[in-house]
């Protein structure tokens, strides 16, 4: 027959084990949603940026990027951009860049605005091949680029 | 496949005020296929999709957007326009397969 006792310190220290599992897991789910080590971006997303922007410092701020955390249609994730960038004559926001590290095309797309449009904002809705991030860069017509990035989980292949 | 490609439509405000900044809503029928999936004879679908976009307002050219076929099936894009004048804004949708697509709506003020 078993000791009663051991098998109830058994079960303590399955439940004390169980919960330290969940807890380290949820700080590694925590730290990939909100940016950290996936934030960084590859070799090819790097290159298509230089390609784009040259060497140029992308520094992030000015913008806000609304995606949902976890998209329930990859064929359809909404974007809702802004910025608190100027838009006036001498000084506007010349284009916002849609980069998708792990699309097809990285380079997703380009929307180039003239101040005649009176704000930098976007609302669209892209596909995702898998869980990315979604990088969104302005740039500014005196040259300075501006990038704000957000990690979004998909279940399936939106590339169709 | 659907006929209604190339339908395009754009939603403006009910109400604009003189310099105010407005929202635009545009809005394209088309399938934006990206040439990777496959019909269910196992051919490969060839890639349509709306690569440029261009924007004037009363004639003047005030956006362009470079796509690829990573932007959704019936791309939608809402953008902000400083309403100036009184004129007619007009998007024109263009397709890698030649496709050319226009609509225009009205910028007119209401009575203040």
């Amino acid at each position: 027959m078993r000791d009663p006792l051991s098998r109830r310190s058994f079960l303590a220290s399955l439940a004390l084990a169980a919960s330290a599992l969940a807890a380290s897991a949820r700080a590694a789910s925590a730290s990939s949603l909100f940016g950290g080590p996936d934030d960084e971006p590859g070799e090819d997303v790097k290159k298509v940026l230089r390609a784009k922007f040259g060497d140029r410092p992308i520094r992030s701020g000015h913008l806000s990027l609304d995606v949902p955390d976890v998209a329930p249609d990859s064929r359809e994730v909404p974007l809702l951009i802004e910025s608190d960038l100027p838009m006036t004559a001498d000084d506007y926001v010349k284009g916002i860049h849609i980069v998708v590290d792990h699309n097809p095309d990285i380079y997703l797309a380009g929307f180039d605005f003239t101040p005649a449009i009176g704000a930098a904002t976007l609302d669209t809705r892209i596909k995702m091949r898998r869980s990315s991030p979604i990088r969104i860069i302005a740039e500014t017509s005196k040259g300075a680029l501006w990038t704000t990035s957000h990690f979004v989980y998909t279940t399936l292949n939106g590339c169709v | 496949m659907r006929d209604d490609t190339g339908e395009g439509k754009i939603l403006l405000p009910a109400a604009i005020k003189r310099n105010a900044v407005i929202n635009v809503r545009a809005l394209l029928s088309h399938p934006m296929l990206t040439g990777l999936s496959r019909d269910q004879a196992g051919i490969p679908i060839p890639a349509y999709f709306v690569n440029d976009v261009m924007v004037t307002y009363g004639g003047e050219q005030v956006a362009h957007f470079e796509w690829t076929s990573g932007i959704s099936r019936d791309p939608f894009v809402g953008f902000s326009l400083l309403a100036s004048k009184e004129a007619p804004l007009t998007v024109t949708w263009k397709d890698n397969k030649g496709g050319i697509y226009t609509q225009s709506a009205d910028v007119k003020f209401s009575a203040a």
